[in-house]
This record gives C-alpha cells, structure tokens and sequence, in this order.
C-alpha cells in the first residue's frame, strides 16, 4: 500500500494504492492525521484500493473525529462496490460523502 | 482437506488473501462472496496474529485448511495460541451501528463484519488449537 498527500489550495487529497489491513492500516492513518493537521478540508481516494478490513475503517473513523472537531469536511473518492457495502453494514457510510472522483470531491470541498 | 501454513504475523495477511481468493475461484464463488469471505478470513487472522501470538510473545504459524465439496467451500483457520472464542464477545447490534460516528464504541466490527461475511461461522477448541471455521455455499447452477 501506498499514500501520497496532495495539497490543492485549502483542500488536502490523500490518495490510497493498494490493499487496506492491519499491516497497512498504521500508515494510512499516519498519513490520514497528516492531512487533517494540515487542513480541514480532505478528500480521501480510495479508487485504487480493492480491499480494505476494519482497520480500514478505525482510520475513517479517527479522520471524521478530527475533521469533525474541525468543523471541516471530508469526502470519500472512488469507493469500490465492495467496500461500500462493508460500509453500509457497518452504518459508516451514513457519515460520508462519497463521490466517484477527486475533481468531484474538490468542487465540492470548495463551496463551502 | 488441503492445508496451508502461514507465519504468525501482519505481512502473511497479503498472501492469506490471495490463497483465500484462488480457493474461492476454484469453488466458484462469486464476486461477493468471494470478498465476504476473504473479509472474514482477514479479520479473524488479524485477530490470531495480534492479540493470539504477538501480545501473548508467541512466534508461531497458523494453517489454513480447506476443503471444496459438492455444495460448500469450507475454509479453516488453525492456530495454537490460548483458547479463544471470537463468538464469545459482545457484537455491536443494530442501535450500535446506528450511532453517531462520534458516540460509537469501534470494538467488534472485526466479528461482526466476519458473521456478515459467509454462510456460517463457527468455533471450536479441538485437540489444542483453535479452529475457525468459514463456510460458503456454492452457487447452484
């Protein structure tokens, strides 16, 4: 797995390679915390990720806390089918917006 | 039953879910199933692995061991750490999962997403070691 941060103006893009497990996870989350320090605004890609456990979605977790108490946003970019139902069992996906690329997610970001 | 070994630790998961993946291609399982099950398989390794061995200073393997029958893939996780009973705890239940992000407990998702996962789950203590047991229905043609 791999993560690669990306500053667009107010706007931070973590992007996501890869599968997301308990290996991985910690460096998700590092890079996860990152971001939310750096700005309030996060798009998070999850395109290129084809798998992600509830390790995956501890992070998400710990992002929507810090973004929350930021009074930031976060949006959710190119979640698989697959991940989306885990999310939906879960009751996560309730909390997230999720949209199908990162332009996407910047225009909206960007509004307000 | 064929059987596969893996090392006791985080960087065998990759792997683990390949071998869960090429087992469900030749029991045919579809896509989602494939997924549920390979979820499964990872969260109850991830469980073995963390608390079963490194917590508890155990260097060990785990086995995978699988069958394919006429109507079910049958995969089994076989470990020697303690006893241990994933179904033992509390799942998180609908009011849980239905709480503000901010409110919620994260324990348990890892179980929970395996009962959600596949067909059946079960445990058993046999002869020493746990066995984590994962049963998929293969779809009728």
């Amino acid at each position: 797995m791999k993560v690669t941060l990306t500053d667009q103006e107010e706007i931070t893009v973590v992007e996501v390679t890869g599968d997301i497990d308990s290996k991985t996870a910690p460096e998700f989350e590092r890079n996860a915390k990152l971001a939310t320090d750096r700005n309030d605004k996060i798009a998070i890609d999850l395109t290129a990720v084809e798998f992600m456990s509830s390790a995956g979605l501890r992070v998400l977790l710990m992002v929507y806390r810090n973004i929350k108490s930021q009074n930031g946003k976060v949006i959710l970019v190119g979640v698989s089918e697959d991940i989306q139902d885990v999310m939906s069992t879960t009751g996560f996906i309730n909390f997230f917006k999720i949209v199908g690329t990162v332009a996407e997610a910047v225009v909206i970001l960007k509004q307000d | 039953m064929e059987s596969k070994s893996f090392p006791g630790v985080v960087a065998s998961l990759d792997g683990l879910r390949d071998y869960v993946d090429e087992l469900s291609r030749q029991a045919g399982l579809a896509k989602k199933a494939t997924y549920g099950l390979k979820l499964a398989v990872d969260e109850i390794a991830t469980n073995i692995i963390l608390y079963g061995y490194e917590k508890a200073g155990l260097v060990a393997d785990f086995r995978v061991l699988s069958e394919i029958t006429e109507q079910e893939l049958i995969v089994i996780l076989e470990d020697e750490a303690a006893a241990f009973d994933p179904l033992a705890n509390q799942m998180p239940d609908a009011s849980d999962l239905s709480k503000s992000l901010e409110d919620r407990e994260i324990g348990g998702l890892g179980i929970f997403l395996t009962i959600k996962g596949v067909d059946n789950f079960s445990y058993e203590y046999f002869n020493g070691k746990n066995r984590n047991v994962f049963v998929m229905k293969k779809q009728q043609s």
